[in-house]
């Protein structure tokens, strides 16, 4: 198992602010594509990148090597972080179910930047092109926008339990491509 | 009964897409103790990194780096890092070595019994890498402790009294506040999170409740964590701590295990 990450959390815990700079330069050119991903603005992303490591920082003491690897714990935490984002930004209206649908949309209709979102997309299409598109579709929409199984089903007019099978499927062959290339 | 049921749970609940009654359900499972489910959303967490790491990577703005080394230099005194006796943790350093020196014997040793090598080795690297983890847990709470002496020195600081509330009455707790420095929460009685969860502490102004850090409870049932300083040193009328995730929440959703009187 790769533990210089593992290591370099331990430092920081105890106070070690170089360590902290070689964890930055290790974590966030990974979880900066998938900040910006979920909030679609670079000066959002940016920010929200900072907190992400702000709090790793603060909470590296609470981290458990046994829970999981470094990475996971970063990427979990920037994803939580970005959807509060776009939450946050987003709440001020009435549902909120409508205000999601309406931030989903947006790639299509409004494109401040084509190739950038391309390149964007083409950043989490990579590996989520070898699921098949209902499966794909499934944890696009539950990962990357934060909605529901039951929004989910609302959206693609589906019954629940496909929507849920169709993730779990998801995530167990996203898990065998882990497995098989650890 | 079959675990398939909640394999399905478990990876809906991995993407965040589990609501209702069955979120609620879930977490009750989990919180019961599942291991199947923990190792399902253990490996969900790393095939999403993974997912994560497979596009390109993206260099972030610069900026970004330098305004976080920037707060963390001065948020963070000097000492927590280096320098500065500790004795407590001298302590276990020393122990460290004692260990380090028993390898170092059982290695001589096991080299003239062979068959001993293996276990040896294997404990006492288990050993050292248990003494590196408490050392790390030590060295943590040493600078709790100092940086709470040295608020105490201070005339401005205030002491507030938490009480247990709903779920755990018997707690208690104190917080060493400072309007500038911000300060520590210190609690007792107050029984561990369930897996996946953290004690979020919050301080209370004006305005919205803002979330000031997570922490967690030694089996002694007693913590102790550092509260950031508000923004601008607005006043704190309230303190609380409620249940929450262990990535913790930006506004309350648990419930509230601990809070301050007005």
């Amino acid at each position: 198992m790769a533990t210089i990450g593992a290591d370099l959390v331990r430092q920081m815990a105890a106070g070690d602010r170089e360590a902290f700079a070689v964890f930055y330069d290790r974590y966030a050119p990974v979880v900066f594509p998938l900040i910006l991903r979920i909030v679609r603005e670079r000066a959002d992303a940016s920010d929200v990148l900072q907190e992400v490591f702000w709090e790793a920082w603060r909470d590296a003491p609470a981290y458990d090597a046994a829970r999981g690897s470094p990475e996971a714990w970063m990427v979990t935490r920037a994803r939580t972080r970005a959807l509060d984002r776009i939450r946050a930004t987003r709440r001020r209206g009435d549902t909120f179910v409508a205000p999601l649908d309406e931030g989903l949309a947006a790639p299509h209709e409004s494109a401040p930047d084509a190739a950038e979102r391309a390149a964007d997309r083409g950043t989490v299409m990579s590996a989520l092109d070898r699921l098949p598109d209902v499966q794909r579709e499934v944890i696009e929409l539950a990962y990357y926008a934060g909605l529901t199984q039951t929004e989910i089903a609302e959206r693609l007019k589906q019954p629940l339990g496909t929507v849920k099978t169709r993730i779990r499927l998801a995530l167990e062959r996203l898990r065998a491509v882990v497995k098989t290339s650890a | 009964m079959t675990h398939e049921p909640y394999d399905t749970l478990a990876a809906t609940y991995a993407v965040g897409a589990l609501d209702g009654q069955e979120r609620a359900d879930f977490e009750r499972h989990l919180a019961d103790g599942c291991d199947v489910c923990e190792a399902i959303l253990r490996e969900s967490a790393e095939a999403l990194a993974a997912l994560a790491r497979s596009g390109p990577p993206m260099v972030p703005p610069p900026a970004v780096k330098e305004e976080l080394m920037r707060r963390l230099a001065a948020t963070t005194p000097a000492r927590r890092g280096a320098a500065r006796p500790r004795p407590l943790v001298w302590a276990v350093g020393t122990a460290a070595a004692v260990i380090a020196a028993a390898a170092f014997i059982g290695t001589y040793v096991a080299a003239r019994y062979e068959a001993q090598l293996g276990v040896m080795a294997r404990e006492s690297a288990a050993l050292r890498a248990k003494v590196e983890r408490e050392m790390a847990v030590l060295r943590e709470q040493t600078d709790v402790y100092a940086n709470a002496a040295d608020l105490l020195r201070d005339p401005q600081t205030q002491i507030v009294t938490l009480r247990g509330l709903g779920p755990s009455p018997e707690a208690t707790g104190r917080v060493v506040w400072h309007p500038v420095k911000g300060g520590y929460v210190f609690v007792a009685n107050l029984p561990a999170a369930p897996p996946g969860m953290a004690y979020e502490i919050w301080t209370i102004g004006d305005g919205a409740p803002r979330p000031a850090g997570l922490f967690q409870v030694d089996p002694s049932k007693r913590g102790a964590h550092r509260i950031d300083p508000v923004e601008g040193g607005k006043p704190v009328k309230v303190f609380a701590v409620t249940l929450e995730t262990s990535t913790g929440v930006p506004t309350p959703q648990g419930p509230m295990v601990l809070a301050s009187a007005k």
